[in-house]
């Protein structure tokens, strides 16, 4: 669905060349990642080793769309793990009480307390005007003293769960892990939904330039509520995966995890002032980072100097990233008349 | 107090003025939650934990009025640390350690301010790269073990106190604010900050040397991480890999974003940051008198973030049916420099 | 002048009723009124960790017992820096005792021992903090009884042969890294001369990086015999990567886990055995201890002891230390009777 009339769909042509060359570009670095931890790391090329990955990078993904749609409007949401956790331990708190509950319930209620947290982030942001950044930094802090002060210093542990729950983890359809097709889903939707759905089209109408998009009469505040609230309703999601990852919750669930998710964002393409970005490139990156890590793991690094090169590699990442964009950009730019909204400046004055 | 008084009638709509209001408010309240409050010593010694934070928020308010954002801070913070410790324990002088700590603070925010002011990478990107990547020199340096025991010569800049009451560290955090102050209000290069960080297109065909200025901000913020590696090994007198690794980064950012620093860049001052350290430790000081619990201190910092800038936007809201102003992103071209506040109330 | 004074009012108000709405019913009201009894603060790494809490449990059973009054607080992240604010804010309230388990032994020390000068008698409990910086320290079981018994464990579940990894905490934890130093010490018998130690990784006490670490043991050590995580959050992780695997014969897991968070790998066969000494006790003494002190029944001098209530005799040892729990294995037969 094309949304004749507004400036972000004028420059689509142009747009869409840029995002494909940057996908390519992830696309690439993590071929060669596979390639050269193949080479050099054993057991890296096999079947269990990816299926690890894959259960590792679910989360990430999961959280990482919804907080895609926040970062497109020129937003951020800090709080998603604050989030995660509070969904985590109240959906698992509800199941080792009553273990008749159906997980598919469970997974609604954290998804639910996702939902009820991203709302409030939404309205603080688009109807209290306070920046994203600072909104979401302050419910970072409360949400998680809420899941302290939900659990009490209680906690769950995996003997109050059901059997059934417990084996989710390790169930493989297929031969992918259960939470891997759980991110495929997501993943897909969210995709979709970014590429056609003409609501979600404004999220990089909004991001590309507010003023321009509230001019051509889209709902900017209706949108950004929207965003938020699907970034806390999926990293309610997250939360519930985490749950049926570890089979055990506490205080310290899912905390500083915002951290993955964002790095996985912005090392997929995402512009971190809004306007630009795909879910294939959010994915693509997060497989890239958990790559990384896992071979750094098995060619048996030493801790210390993994975590130095784990950074360093995402400072190159971004910085050829960087260059190549500004490459792509002044190639498409002497082609055709600059027509488009300057994406990387600030709008003008 | 009369002064801070003149100060509010006049621009009551002044944030500075308005932290006052909640600094005295946050006072009345911790009073009522515990009688130990008001004490001299209490008072005096209230924000020492806390000099570290005011001092890398500091740093950070520089890159932050520019339109850019350095997450990398603690990091740093942790590097200079380790290396002055190491430094010293191999057997140099530890002035001269602390020396080469600061200079390798300041390479290490350069090479931040590099990517971004040459490369052009977007700050955020950059930062959160080297948050892990710092944190991992820190540890390929120091490894798993703890460095203790420095002179107390040198330990005495963070954790001393003059006649055993009025802590060291609190006059080194008044300093600052009074030299930062003065660079940034009062300075061409803190107007170029201003200006860069309303719009950046409009500065540099302005002439202003945009790109050397914002490498210039980010060895600011680097350098300022080094002196908090300086209070933050007196205060605690020992370093480890894994120093201010945890919501350290957190307690910054909140420091400058309520000290009102717009987070998109073109406003903010360093009183303002200093302000709200203070609030931020009276109300952290009364609630632990009162026992309150860890995480409700926290929910009550996250609260009050919210609360002020929603008020803020309140009444702002309220004035700007009045007056031409608006502190809306776009809207501030000259504004700044009438907006910036002077020395004069740098001391408090 | 009234006119300031009512803004100020005004302001007041506000911030109060923020806070109020905020804390309404969770906190505890800053309560000044003096008790029979002394006031003893028990400050943990981090508030909300089931280990932690179930010091409290004991802790407070031991004030009820002795007419104390024992108030349990601190950060909501185990990181030493943010004791400290705590420390002093104790110390201004007057509190008699201050019981620490230590983040960082070197951080908090010039806090307690600007306690210590104030007449605050300072004891630190399952990590200890700077030997100057308390009067006493409570320890858990004998750290190289501790590193010894673990490889112990893991050795007669392997037959005393082959590779195996530690999952540790952070690289900077003082416990594991007393305890890995005895692992490695033990290693050095003729008992366990064919069981190598081929990698410490950290799972940093953070259930993703844990799980993480545990798979890429598993994956990058084919010929991987055991793990020993002595820490519970690292133990469980490892439980549960082995059982997902279906490697728990293969992979032996061991190592410190709190009982009901292993209880379902024991019962399922998938960890056989593995180490805790009773965390309730532990606050129990820890209490105990604090109240011998101030009462002046201890000074700190080695070789004086003192009855800790319900669990006898306790001595204090060599450097201030005293041992207040005895070391405990949990196996299928005992798990159930743990309650902690």
């Amino acid at each position: 669905m094309k949304a004749p009339g507004r400036p972000a769909v004028s420059a689509q042509t142009l747009v869409s060349a840029v995002f494909r060359l940057r996908e390519l570009g992830i696309g690439i670095a993590l071929l060669l990642t596979v390639v050269l931890f193949s080479v050099r790391a054993t057991n890296f090329a096999t079947v269990s080793n990816w299926q690890d990955i894959a259960s590792d990078v679910a989360v990430v993904i999961v959280v990482a769309v919804g907080e895609t749609m926040v970062v497109l409007t020129r937003n951020i949401d800090l709080s998603v793990g604050s989030i995660a956790g509070l969904s985590a331990y109240l959906s698992a708190e509800t199941l080792s009480t009553h273990h008749g509950v159906p997980i598919v319930v469970m997974a609604l209620i954290a998804v639910g307390v996702g939902l009820a947290a991203g709302l409030v982030n939404g309205l603080l942001v688009a109807v209290g005007r306070i920046p994203a950044i600072i909104a979401t930094l302050a419910t970072l802090s409360i949400y998680r003293g809420l899941v302290f002060q939900a659990t009490g210093g209680d906690y769950v542990f995996p003997n109050e769960l059901p059997q059934s729950f417990q084996n989710l983890a390790a169930e493989k359809p297929l031969g992918l892990p259960f939470l891997a097709w759980v991110a495929l889903g997501v993943a897909l939707v969210g995709g979709a939904v970014l590429r056609w759905a003409p609501w979600a089209r404004d999220f990089y109408a909004i991001g590309s330039s507010p003023e321009a998009a509230r001019l051509v009469a889209v709902p900017v505040v209706r949108r950004v509520i929207t965003a938020f609230a699907i970034s806390g309703a999926l990293a309610g999601l997250g939360g519930f995966m985490f749950a049926v990852r570890f089979a055990n919750v506490d205080t310290n669930t899912a905390r500083g995890f915002e951290f993955d998710v964002i790095t996985a964002v912005v090392i997929g393409g995402v512009n971190v002032f809004g306007g630009s970005g795909t879910i294939l490139g959010v994915t693509l990156g997060a497989l890239l980072v958990a790559t990384i890590d896992n071979g750094f793991t098995l060619l048996k690094f030493s801790e210390f100097w993994k975590i130095f090169f784990e950074g360093t590699a995402i400072v190159v990442a971004v910085t050829l990233d960087a260059l190549l964009k500004g490459r792509v950009q002044d190639a498409l730019r002497r082609r055709r008349r600059p027509a488009s909204i300057p994406r990387e400046q600030e709008a003008p004055a | 107090m009369s002064p801070v008084v003149g100060l509010a009638r006049r621009a009551i709509v002044r944030w500075e003025a308005l932290l006052v209001v909640m600094i005295l408010a946050a006072g009345v309240w911790s009073w009522t939650l515990s009688s130990f409050f008001l004490r001299r010593a209490n008072l005096l010694d209230l924000a020492t934990p806390y000099i570290f934070i005011g001092l890398v928020a500091f740093g950070l308010t520089f890159v932050v009025v520019a339109g850019e954002i350095d997450i990398s801070v603690m990091s740093i913070m942790a590097v200079a640390a380790v290396s002055i410790a190491e430094i010293w324990s191999a057997g140099v002088d530890v002035w001269l350690a602390a020396l080469a700590g600061l200079g390798v603070a300041v390479v290490l925010g350069l090479a931040n301010g590099l990517l971004v002011g040459l490369l052009d990478v977007p700050s955020l990107a950059v930062t959160l790269g080297t948050l892990a990547a710092y944190r991992g020199l820190a540890y390929v340096i120091l490894g798993g073990s703890s460095i203790s025991g420095l002179p107390t010569g040198f330990t005495d800049v963070g954790g001393g106190y003059i006649s055993n009451e009025l802590p060291d560290a609190l006059l080194v955090l008044l300093a600052f604010a009074l030299v930062l102050g003065v660079l940034l209000h009062a300075t061409r290069f803190g107007r170029y900050l201003y200006a860069i960080g309303s719009t950046r297109e409009v500065a540099r065909f302005s002439g202003i040397p945009v790109a050397r200025v914002r490498v210039t901000i980010f060895a600011i913020s680097g350098l300022m991480a080094g002196f908090a590696a300086i209070v933050y090994l007196g205060f605690f007198g020992s370093v480890q890999a894994d120093a201010a690794s945890g919501s350290e980064l957190i307690d910054v950012v909140t420091a400058v974003v309520l000290g009102g620093v717009d987070i998109f860049g073109g406003s903010g001052s360093i009183l303002g940051v200093l302000l709200a350290l203070i609030l931020i430790a009276v109300l952290r000081n009364g609630m632990q008198l009162a026992n309150l619990g860890g995480a409700t201190q926290d929910m009550v910092i996250g609260g009050l973030l919210v609360a002020a800038i929603l008020a803020g936007n309140v009444l702002r809201g309220a004035q700007s049916r009045g007056l031409p102003w608006t502190r809306a992103r776009y809207a501030r071209k000259e504004v700044t420099q009438a907006e910036t506040p002077g020395v004069h109330s740098s001391g408090t | 002048m009234s006119r300031k004074r009512l803004r100020l009012l005004l302001a007041a108000v506000a911030v109060v009723a923020l806070a109020a709405g905020l804390t309404a019913g969770l906190g505890n009201a800053g309560s000044t009124k003096v008790q029979a009894g002394y006031k003893i603060f028990l400050l943990p790494k981090q508030i909300g960790q089931p280990v932690f809490n179930t010091n409290n449990q004991g802790a407070q059973e031991a004030a009820k017992a002795l007419g104390d009054k024992v108030t349990y607080n601190g950060p909501t992240e185990a990181v030493g820096s943010k004791q400290v604010p705590f420390i002093d804010t104790a110390v201004r309230q007057g509190f008699n005792a201050i019981i620490i388990s230590a983040d960082d032994p070197n951080a908090v020390a010039p806090a307690l021992k600007r306690a210590m000068a104030k007449g605050v008698k300072v004891i630190s409990y399952d990590s200890d903090a700077a030997p100057n910086a308390r009067n006493l320290f409570v320890s858990g079981p004998d750290q190289k009884a501790v590193g010894f018994a673990e490889v112990e464990w893991l050795g007669s579940q392997i037959g005393y042969k082959g590779d195996f990894a530690i999952l540790s905490a952070t690289a900077t934890a003082t416990n594991q890294n007393a305890w890995i130093g005895y692992m490695k010490q033990a290693l050095k018998l003729p008992k366990y001369k064919n069981m190598k130690l081929v990698k410490i990784a950290y799972g940093n006490d953070n259930d993703t990086k844990s799980l993480q670490e545990a798979q890429g043991l598993l994956q990058a050590y084919p010929d991987l015999r055991g793990i020993i995580a002595p820490t519970t959050v690292g133990i469980a992780a490892a439980a549960r990567v082995v059982s997902q695997a279906k490697k728990c014969s293969a992979v032996r897991v061991t190592g410190l886990g709190l009982p009901s968070q292993m209880k379902s790998y024991v019962k399922s066969g998938c960890v056989l055995k593995f180490g805790l000494w009773n965390e309730k006790d532990f606050g129990y003494v820890a209490v105990q201890t604090a109240h011998a002190l101030l009462a002046g029944k201890l000074t700190g001098k080695p070789g004086q002891s003192f009855v800790a209530g319900r669990l006898g005799k306790r001595t204090v040892g060599k450097g201030g230390v005293i041992i207040g729990v005895p070391p405990f294995a949990w196996t299928k037969k005992t798990i159930d009777s743990a309650g902690f």
